[in-house]
């Protein structure tokens, strides 16, 4: 005997406004955003200042190739392989 | 262990949105079969609860919720007004907690007595086939609340952290070195272990920054991921999954609804968003029999609740007079108000009830640190890093018993595409 099916009723036609005032807690999702922001900025900004003369062995060029990878591609960023 | 748990591999929790239990549920406590309550366990309304409004007139439970466009001016839910809406007075003079404030707090927002009085409101049962069903065909924690009488970011973080590192407001935390997430738990676990939180989409984002702050962007992923993740038998041991927060195009020019279920956002669409996590888990045989699905709200949102929150294990954290706006400081020993909590598997028996303070013999008192609690005790054992409050807290895994229901004993959603 197949499973008991619940129908589920259609979102009324009309429910979507996203012109609807924002409340406090969506505003703060977004302030909370621009604080990650200024931190990944404030990583952009070290990793910019990075005297590139100074990359001399193959950990040296990896850990920045990390770091900027980290930044530029976040959902791939892990920690290194053992 | 029952073999409900022995075959226990994959936790899921999906916390939706600012609705009170007896909002969403209380309604199942009015049901009658046969000239009998059909849910007898079920510590829900019985209609004669009520509020005084600012003219002191008595106002009653009333089962006319609606989707939307009821609750349009947010309702009060941030600790002053939630301190209000427990004593039902002011601090200052003794009092005790009575539950009689909303209405007169809900008043301060809408400056309207007869809109003041539809915080009082609550969905008949046929309103919500989703949340209802679940509930009363799987199992429904009597007493589960809020881990804080304040707003979402804080009570949130006691799902993620077990503590909410002093905080009673919305306000962003810094000092969390001291305490993991339990994602950089399971993360950095050795063997380690897979965690993710699944938010909707990019426009709609997460609310848990913190780990974004403290450059974790492998624990996060889409809703669509949660979704082949599922179909491809590649879930997570645990998941978090977030609702959409906001109504915004869809990426094809379409319309994508909020599914938060935060007032004024439509209560429909929630109750398909939380069907269509129940299918994804549901439809794929192997993952049903090995997954427990935990839907919990994050707090009541302003809106009533009959029961008066209990007293709590503090957690070794004060919030000063300032930040509670109530003139008195808050030492986290009492809990929010209380909010749904529905625990789904097929290892549970139909109308499984868990008590809550209304057995003072069998009750048990669920809060949001019994989900660090549950997962950290489940998947890594003994871990000394976390606050009292959540090593004292519950596990949550109790339902699951040695008898798995059969495949056509359990319910699926239909119409949701």
């Amino acid at each position: 005997m197949p499973p008991k099916v619940i129908p589920v009723p259609k979102t009324d036609a009309g429910a979507y406004d996203p012109t609807r005032k924002a409340g406090t807690l969506l505003r703060s999702q977004a302030l909370h955003l621009r604080e990650a922001l200024i931190k990944r900025v404030h990583e952009l900004t070290t990793l910019l200042a990075t005297d590139m003369n100074s990359l001399k062995s193959e950990a040296d060029v990896s850990a920045y190739v990390h770091k900027a990878t980290a930044l530029l591609h976040p959902h791939a960023a892990r920690p290194a392989q053992k | 262990m029952t073999a409900g748990l022995d075959n226990l591999k994959h936790i899921v929790v999906l916390m939706m949105e600012n609705r009170s239990f007896d909002h969403m549920l209380g309604g199942l406590s009015l049901v009658m079969e046969g000239g009998k309550k059909k849910h007898p366990g079920i510590n829900g309304l019985t209609g004669d609860e009520w509020n005084p409004d600012t003219q002191e007139n008595p106002v009653k439970v009333q089962p006319n919720a609606k989707f939307q466009s009821q609750l349009d001016t947010d309702p009060d839910h941030h600790f002053p007004g939630v301190d209000l809406q427990i004593y039902g007075q002011l601090p200052g003079a003794p009092r005790v907690a009575n539950m009689k404030g909303f209405v007169k707090d809900y008043f301060r927002q809408t400056k309207n007595v007869a809109r003041s009085h539809n915080i009082m409101s609550y969905f008949k049962p046929d309103d919500l086939p989703v949340l209802t069903n679940l509930a009363t065909e799987y199992a429904l924690f009597n007493g589960w609340f809020s881990s804080i009488p304040g707003p979402t970011i804080c009570n949130r973080a006691f799902a993620h952290y077990g503590t909410s590192f002093g905080q009673v407001g919305m306000d962003i935390f810094y000092t969390l070195d001291k305490i993991p997430s339990i994602y950089e738990r399971m993360i950095q676990a050795n063997p380690r272990r897979a965690a993710k939180i699944y938010y909707y989409d990019e426009q709609s984002s997460t609310m848990e920054i913190v780990n974004l702050l403290k450059d974790q962007p492998q624990i996060f992923a889409l809703f669509d991921q949660f979704l082949a993740d599922c179909a491809g038998n590649t879930l997570p041991d645990y998941s978090f999954i977030e609702p959409c927060y906001n109504d915004h195009p869809g990426a094809d020019g379409g319309q994508i609804l909020a599914s938060d279920q935060h007032p004024d956002h439509n209560v429909r669409e929630g109750e398909r968003f939380i069907g269509r996590v129940y299918n994804a888990i549901r439809n794929n045989p192997t993952l049903w029999t090995n997954t427990v699905l935990l839907i919990v709200y994050d707090e009541h949102g302003g809106i009533y609740d009959h029961v008066i929150p209990p007293n709590c294990t503090p957690g070794g954290y004060t919030a000063k007079a300032d930040a509670t706006e109530t003139g008195e400081d808050f030492t986290f020993n009492r809990l929010g108000v209380r909010v749904p909590a529905v625990l789904v598997s097929p290892w549970i028996p139909r109308s499984t009830i868990i008590p809550g303070t209304e057995d003072q013999t069998n009750g048990r008192i669920f809060e949001h640190a019994c989900i660090p609690a549950t997962v950290t005790s489940f998947f890594l054992g003994t871990y000394d890093n976390r606050t009292d409050r959540e090593k004292k807290a519950l596990n949550f895994l109790g339902p699951l018993t040695d008898t798995m229901r059969p495949d056509d004993d359990c319910i699926v959603f239909g119409d949701l595409e």
